[in-house]
């Protein structure tokens, strides 16, 4: 067995009770890490077209890789795999906390859930045993997140999911600490297979190629993250809430269901604002993160609570014209006790106010009113009256109310909170990702518009070039399984420290702008390990990887995934924008909107597609993906 | 022309305020105003200043005409930090 994995698969039937411990594939690892990638893999083959997402036949995988169970910083996420009850295509989640951490300890790299019990069922995995328990969960049953996870104690990981996961909530997440897989609808998956809870224990250890060097290696790294403007100050100051007054500064924070890009109270949902006004509590991280991004808030009647992070101080803050952090905080609790993604929900709950607005939806939810909100999210959990509507998503509400042309979501995934008209590279990400709009398969908005290095971020130079590299790269490091904020670091402290406006900076940001055979290189070269996710998962692994073996093996993932996307019906016409992104402009320069469809023909090409979108025989062939 | 300038949570720590109107035609006469207005401590508002890049109603000047770029009446001018998350 390759150095880092644990080795085995757990293989868990909720019919019939059983489960069986199978050897992890090799050739799959090899191909695919892990994670994503894995999953992925296991989704596509053991599933045939059209299944019902919330049936028994969809699997729930939850994959980790290698470099989990290591103490590399951020290495603590686990990636959920299946198909999404929210965009009928592929549907995954990443989330941090401790429970990735757990599966390795009890020496499982997967567990693939398939069936449905018949009343509501918790799995607990003792990984040193070999055994796996069926334990009633009726008395779980109807409780939130936190509660259950108390509930379950401190001894074991947990993965759970809350009232909006049982209710089959289209946006529900599956919860593990204080994280959430959030987005496609995972949580709704498990629910459907009236799965509460999975919990793992074990003491294995990860056995790695090289551990004394991987230590050192990973000390220096750790020194580099601590003292990186992004990773050791400002996240760590701020948290991601320390975004807002950049997005807002370039016109793009989501604001009054995407109809502006600026918010004038932006500073009152900031992270800013949280350390002015005394509301942060502990800063919290996931394991083995230096980085404690995450910090505790106080929520009146609640406690100290986890506090929002950016996207959803943005979609439940500014795109609702709510400029009341501690509202925010509150509706932030709520919708993490409840297990839902909290992107898909501001972003509903901002479509229905605009419903309300042109007199298509009877509601008293209005902009800029926090009045009802609180219960109207408790509707959506339990799905109750309008509730039961909105916890469909912003597609099918649009379907049945109208309004399709500013519903703010991508093949039904709604749009994170970085607005594409100030962000051309994103836009293209955002219609071509294979899980719809969602801005952490390749981030590519850091080196456009809120990074210390941008391009141009409205023109087309570059547009169809870099969401290809960080798409890839991010189904790398969504295989390893890795945070994406260690892609941050990328941008060397040196390169922060430079002035905007100085000769050195301006030289550096045309290089940037024109670096065409930079991207093309990057893409190709397999030399030594330079960045710190290669030489990890080389010291680990015992492999040699570089930047090229990580777009190649991102590319294979990110084309598999469309595949599977193609098998289940969608099509070019799924690599879209809402019409309101494609026609309306938000900055006075602008004539129209965003510029995708001038975009997605060189995009296609570069990534090796015919004219519909469909990867080539040469290009499936050449990146080795099985179909 | 008037137009709204919107200095950077470090600025405006200094400053204590967050928002400033100012009499500009372009963007350097934005800087200048800004720089009174940091009175003796010139020194201090180089160092914040650099740590952060000018936009013009979202855009930033370096994609225009940097601190050439003309303004309008009511035109929007922002220090914006850096900044990354998720």
């Amino acid at each position: 067995m390759i150095k880092g994995y644990a080795g085995r698969v757990l293989e868990v039937d909720l019919t019939a009770r059983r489960f069986s411990f199978e050897p992890l594939d090799e050739e799959t690892a090899r191909l695919y890490i892990g994670g994503k990638g894995y999953g992925t893999r296991l989704l596509y083959d053991r599933t045939e077209a059209g299944i019902d997402p919330l049936g028994p036949k969809n699997p729930l995988i939850f994959a980790t890789g290698p470099l989990n169970g290591s103490v590399a910083p951020q290495s603590n996420r686990f990636a959920v795999v299946c198909k999404s009850p929210l965009t009928g295509g592929i549907g995954n989640a990443t989330c941090g906390g401790t429970f990735a951490f757990g599966m390795k300890k009890a020496g499982v790299d997967v567990i693939v859930v398939t069936g449905r019990s018949e009343r509501p069922v918790r799995i607990d995995v003792d990984g040193n045993a070999g055994t796996v328990e069926f334990i009633d969960a009726a008395d779980l049953w109807g409780k939130g997140t936190y509660e259950t996870q108390a509930l379950l104690g401190r001894k074991k990981s947990h993965a759970v999911i809350g009232p909006a996961g049982e209710n089959k909530v289209l946006y529900a997440g599956i919860v593990s600490n204080e994280r959430i897989a959030g987005r496609t609808g995972v949580g709704a998956v498990m629910g459907s297979k009236k799965l509460k809870a999975l919990s793992v224990s074990g003491s294995r250890k990860l056995d790695m190629e090289d551990p004394e060097k991987f230590k050192a290696y990973t000390r220096d790294v750790r020194a580099i993250f601590k003292g990186h403007p992004v990773l050791g100050e400002s996240l760590k100051r701020f948290g991601t809430g320390g975004i807002v007054n950049t997005t807002n500064g370039r016109n793009i924070l989501p604001t009054r269901n995407f109809q502006k890009g600026r918010f004038d109270d932006a500073m009152k949902i900031s992270g800013e604002w949280f350390e002015d006004h005394e509301l942060v509590g502990v800063k919290t991280s996931c394991i083995h993160c230096p980085v404690s991004c995450g910090r505790d808030v106080d929520v009146p009647g609640r406690g100290v609570v986890k506090g929002p992070e950016y996207e959803t101080l943005a979609l439940l803050g500014s795109n609702l014209e709510i400029g009341d952090i501690k509202k925010v905080s509150e509706w932030n609790y709520l919708a993490d006790d409840l297990g839902m993604d909290t992107i898909s929900l501001g972003a509903t709950l901002g479509f229905a106010m605009e419903l309300r607005d042109r007199g298509m939806l009877d509601t008293e939810l209005a902009f800029g009113d926090p009045a009802g909100i609180s219960e109207l999210i408790q509707d959506i959990g339990h799905r109750r009256g309008l509730g039961n509507d909105l916890a469909d998503g912003t597609r099918r509400l649009s379907e049945k109310l109208g309004g399709v042309e500013f519903a703010p979501h991508v093949k039904g995934l709604e749009l994170s909170a970085y607005d594409p008209r100030g962000s051309f590279a994103q836009g293209v990400e955002y219609a071509t990702t294979n899980r719809g709009g969602c801005h952490v398969q390749g981030a590519s908005m850091y080196l456009e518009s809120v990074g210390p290095l941008t391009i141009n971020p409205q023109n087309l130079k570059l547009k169809a070039d870099l969401p290809i590299v960080q798409q890839n790269l991010a189904c790398a490091i969504n295989s390893m399984v890795l945070c994406i904020f260690t892609t941050y670091g990328i941008v060397p402290k040196q390169v922060h420290e430079m002035d905007p406006s100085s000769l050195s900076y301006r030289t550096l940001a045309f290089l940037l702008e024109n670096s065409g055979p930079l991207f093309r290189w990057v893409q190709s070269v397999k030399g030594s390990p330079l960045l710190w996710f290669e030489k990890w998962l080389t010291l680990i692994t015992g492999e040699k990887f570089s930047s090229g073996h990580l777009q190649e093996i991102g590319g294979r993932i990110f084309n598999l995934e469309r595949m599977y996307n193609l098998r289940e019906g969608l099509s070019a016409a799924d690599d879209t924008l809402p019409d309101r992104i494609l026609h309306e402009p938000t900055f006075s320069h602008m004539k129209s909107g965003h510029p995708l469809h001038e975009l997605l023909p060189s995009y296609y090409k570069k990534r090796g597609w015919d004219a519909s979108g469909v990867p080539t025989a040469r290009t499936l062939e050449r990146l080795g993906v099985a179909v | 022309m008037t137009v709204r300038v919107e200095f950077t949570y470090e600025m405006s720590k200094k400053l204590g305020v967050r928002v400033i109107d100012v009499d500009a035609k372009t963007v350097a006469d934005v800087v200048d105003a800004s720089r009174q207005r940091f009175g003796d401590e010139t020194e201090a508002f180089e160092q914040l200043a650099s740590r952060a890049a000018l936009a013009v109603n979202g855009v930033l000047v370096r994609h225009r005409k940097r601190l050439k770029t003309q303004l309008d009446d009511g035109d929007r001018v922002t220090f914006v930090k850096a900044a990354a998350g998720g």
